[in-house]
């Protein structure tokens, strides 16, 4: 079980690594470079200093940003999700909002807060904070109306209520929500780096390709794919522990049936 | 998994990429009596009026070349395009050009693009800082933070030579990257203490009250060469005459610029957003027709010393 499971989870990626490297190999254009002296510059490239000057730097503004998001947008989806008049008053500006790309409020986010890291995490929350706020929404608004008028009759309210009935029911819907986030934060960390910055990956990956460093270019590259993956696998993670019961209760629902 | 999906795409689209990719495809021969058709890449800035002004003079032409323009963001961009054969000719600032030279890249100088006027309140490049500022000479940059449109380039190098040669802590300097039409309003609201900035930049900044410190390109090197038209070295080799030919008529089109300023500052309209008043005023650089091979080894000394590469190229084989 474990070894299929393994097979299938690294059998693509192996197969794809090994036609690169064979179909690079021996390649001398300046632009494509074999697989092997990529891989020899991600060694000498970001197993160092860069680790702390770039990789750090990105990743915590990555975790601020989406936490910030995170945070912001669960609470404010709980309100906007349990009141219908706010609902009907704040949706068209929401999907005015989230229709707007970020990285076109990347200049005006400048004039606003600057070119150091409150820029940066402000343009990661400008993008993750919509999935997640929306989810919430619909999520909130989707309670089981038979729980919500049970918890009324045993008059449960407060922050019981909250935690017990409506960010748990509401759950399956914002988990869905932080993982279009989290992708979307990644895009945002790489773009936000582009300008103004002083360090980062996305802005070492730019430097590389403006100074024709062109391996260390592609090892940042791959350098930022693997972190998506290792993102999540640590988001599955953490969403079957907060989701154990939902699963566990769609099991039961599909087996006996 | 979605992640996992778009890496492994990645991967495919790149060995695609490296089994199939081709490149210095030399431009197609014309029929006779026919022009040759050259493609040039440059940046939409003051520094190439000449080209424009040039085919607009029909310089070109009597070269028998059937010359079109296209722009382009940067020399980053522009090195690819050239020496994979997309255009024949690219402008590029010589520090990017060394740069590229130093990684093997196989590119050549053809001619000569821009130079500095030299002389240190009229140059079309300078360090700014907003009045009021304590910051006087260039030794003052020493600890503050400086706006430069590209890190690691002609910039942020030129700049530390000024701070070096005011006796100034050249290592003390921080650099961060803005675009030029952005530095202004950063400068303003105090984010950066002082801007580089190259025209029409320059007298728009100083229009609005902020103060001159340092002419970066003036205190680097005299007569600074600062950027020049290149060629792929495929292309010098298999085709030198389309080349002599090419640089007779950029040639005649710098002599033809450093001469006739007023008519730079009509072209500017065609191909810049740079309006009439602005267009008016602003220092224009100097196009000599030769290349000021010293303030050459003096960037590629200054990019050495600050970490941009760990050699220097050949110059004898870099430029013509």
């Amino acid at each position: 079980m474990i070894v299929r499971r393994t097979v299938a989870l690294l059998g693509l990626p192996a197969v794809l690594v090994a036609a690169w490297w064979v179909a690079s190999a021996g390649s001398t254009d300046f632009y494509r470079p074999p697989l092997a002296r990529i891989l020899a510059a991600f060694r000498d490239t970001w197993f160092g200093r860069r680790l702390l000057d770039d990789v750090a730097p990105s990743l915590a503004r990555l975790a601020v940003g989406y936490t910030v998001a995170l945070c912001a947008g669960i609470a404010i989806g709980v309100a906007i999700g349990a009141s219908p008049r706010l609902r009907a008053l704040t949706e068209p500006v929401l999907e005015f909002l989230r229709a707007i790309p970020p990285p076109v409020l990347v200049p005006v986010v400048i004039l606003v807060a600057g070119i150091g890291d409150l820029m940066k995490v402000l343009v990661i929350v400008s993008g993750c904070l919509w999935p997640v706020l929306l989810n919430t929404v619909e999520g909130v608004r989707a309670i089981d109306p038979t729980l919500a008028d049970t918890a009324r009759v045993y008059h449960i309210g407060g922050t019981l209520r909250l935690r017990r009935l409506v960010l748990r029911a509401a759950s399956p819907q914002i988990v869905t929500g932080a993982r279009q986030a989290l992708s979307i934060g990644i895009i945002l960390m790489v773009i936000s780096e582009m300008f103004a910055a002083s360090s980062g990956l996305g802005f070492t990956v730019v430097q590389f390709q403006r100074s024709f460093a062109i391996p260390e270019m592609w090892s940042g590259v791959l350098l930022l794919g693997l972190l998506g993956v290792l993102l999540s696998l640590g988001f599955r993670a953490v969403e079957a522990r907060v989701l154990g019961w939902y699963h566990g209760l769609r099991a039961v629902a599909r087996g006996s049936r | 998994m979605r992640r996992f999906a778009a890496f492994a795409c990645l991967a495919v689209l790149a060995a695609g990429a490296t089994a199939c990719g081709s490149s210095g495809t030399p431009p197609a021969k014309s029929a006779p009596g026919q022009k040759d058709k050259v493609a040039a890449s440059v940046i939409a800035i003051v520094d190439v009026a000449p080209i424009y002004l040039g085919k607009q003079k029909g310089f070109f032409d009597q070269q028998n070349i059937d010359l079109t323009l296209s722009t382009s963001q940067g020399g980053a961009a522009i090195v690819p395009a050239v020496v994979s054969g997309q255009v024949q000719i690219g402008f590029s600032n010589m520090t990017s050009l060394l740069l590229a030279a130093s990684k093997g890249l196989p590119v050549k100088v053809v001619c000569n693009g821009v130079a500095s006027t030299g002389v240190a309140d009229k140059d079309y490049s300078a360090v700014l800082v907003k009045a009021g500022s304590p910051v006087h000479t260039a030794a003052d940059l020493a600890g503050k933070t400086v706006a430069v449109n590209t890190l690691k380039n002609i910039g942020d190098t030129t700049v530390r030579a000024s701070v070096r040669k005011a006796g100034g802590d050249p290592k003390a300097v921080r650099f961060v990257e803005l675009a030029f039409p952005d530095m202004l309003a950063a400068l303003q609201a105090g984010r950066v203490d002082a801007i580089w900035e190259v025209e029409p930049f320059v007298t728009a900044a100083l229009g609005t009250g902020a103060r001159m410190v340092a002419a970066n390109y003036v205190d680097t090197a005299p007569n600074l060469t600062v950027a020049t038209y290149f060629a792929s070295v495929a292309l010098t080799k298999a085709n030198p005459d389309l080349v002599k030919r090419f640089v007779a008529a950029m040639n005649q089109s710098l002599q033809y610029a450093d001469a006739h300023p007023d008519e730079v500052r009509q072209a500017l309209g065609t191909y810049t957003k740079i309006t009439p008043d602005v267009a008016a005023k602003l220092i224009l650089p100097k196009w000599p027709t030769g290349i000021n091979r010293q303030s050459v080894q003096t960037l590629a000394d200054l990019a050495v010393g600050d970490g941009l590469m760990d050699k220097a190229p050949d110059l004898n084989a870099l430029l013509p």
